[in-house]
């Protein structure tokens, strides 16, 4: 790759933003529907990490859109949080895995109404 | 040829996600979703973000899935789950919110790009991708930034202007770690091992 000239706009590109915008919703639909669909609770993690990620691509397809780095800035704290919450998370599955021995969430929901 | 790259990409990407969603075996599902990382990665390096997509693959496809799949094997949950047992009439309603949502974001995108008759009815949306005016007066000038590297101007931003959230961050990094130390450990009094609850 050649250096490159920071207004990213100003590369030459046959990739409209659009399509990568429209990829990012696929990507996060298919989230949601791993969201709802799934019993398995690492399954349904792993489907919040795509949602996650999708919304990243939005962010990295508008930073070049616009010329901007906040967008690029934002990916940065996303994956942070994304890690911060993926060590919470497997550590509170690993816990309801002790006391229940079952990662299906539908042995989990005694909170329910 | 970039857009070649992106339309296997995507192809790839969205397969690779349709199928870790289908896939009844969890370890399944984490291979799949490493392959989507990568496609990700891949759309950065399209997209210009260098760095981002580095650290794609080394903290997403690197780290957070090698915790994913060591959890998954302490667990020993890899065999495939079993077919609904209370929820199942709850699944194509699932299915049908999902579709909604790509139907409503897909008419979102669309009405933004097809400008009607007055574009100024689309929205300010679509006003403002139709000019790509960089707004990056927030950054160093553009000048500057053809001789010094991309990631050196994203580190500059990112110590400089978003030096407190970057800061916080760490807060909220030390905050993951004890908790998740405290919910993963050992209660006293609990003898019981990971080799007996597997059985």
């Amino acid at each position: 790759m050649p250096e490159l000239p920071f207004p990213l706009p100003a590369l030459p590109t046959t990739v409209a933003t659009e399509a990568y915008v429209v990829l990012s919703a696929i990507l996060f639909a298919i989230g949601t529907l791993g969201v709802l669909m799934r019993k398995n609770a690492l399954t349904i993690f792993m489907s919040i990490e795509l949602m996650l990620n999708a919304v990243n691509l939005s962010f990295v397809a508008f930073a070049r859109q616009f010329g901007h780095f906040d967008g690029q800035i934002f990916v940065f704290f996303v994956m942070a949080v994304a890690a911060a919450e993926v060590a919470v998370g497997l550590a509170i599955i690993v816990d309801i895995f002790r006391s229940r021995h079952s990662v299906d969430i539908d042995d989990v929901s005694w909170l329910k109404g | 040829m970039e857009f070649l790259i992106f339309a296997i990409g995507a192809a790839v990407s969205v397969a690779a996600a349709i199928m870790m969603v289908l896939q009844r075996n969890a370890m399944y599902s984490a291979l799949f979703l490493v392959l989507v990382f990568f496609c990700f990665a891949v759309f950065y390096v399209l997209l210009g973000a260098f760095f981002l997509a580095v650290v794609q693959v080394a903290v997403y496809a690197g780290a957070i899935m090698v915790l994913m799949l060591f959890v998954l094997m302490l667990l020993n949950v890899a065999h495939p789950e079993p077919v609904d047992r209370r929820l199942a009439a709850l699944k194509p309603f699932g299915v049908l919110a999902a579709i909604i949502l790509i139907v409503e974001i897909a008419v979102a995108v669309g009405r933004s790009y097809a400008p009607p008759a007055g574009a100024a009815a689309a929205g300010g949306f679509a006003t403002a991708v139709a000019t790509p005016t960089p707004i990056a007066s927030t950054t160093t000038p553009a000048s500057g930034a053809a001789q010094i590297g991309h990631t050196q101007l994203l580190a500059s931003v990112l110590f400089t202007r978003f030096l407190f959230p970057f800061e916080v961050t760490s807060v909220l990094l030390l905050a993951a770690i004890l908790g998740a130390t405290v919910l993963a450990r050992k209660r006293p009094g609990e003898t019981r091992g990971y080799a007996e609850l597997r059985e």
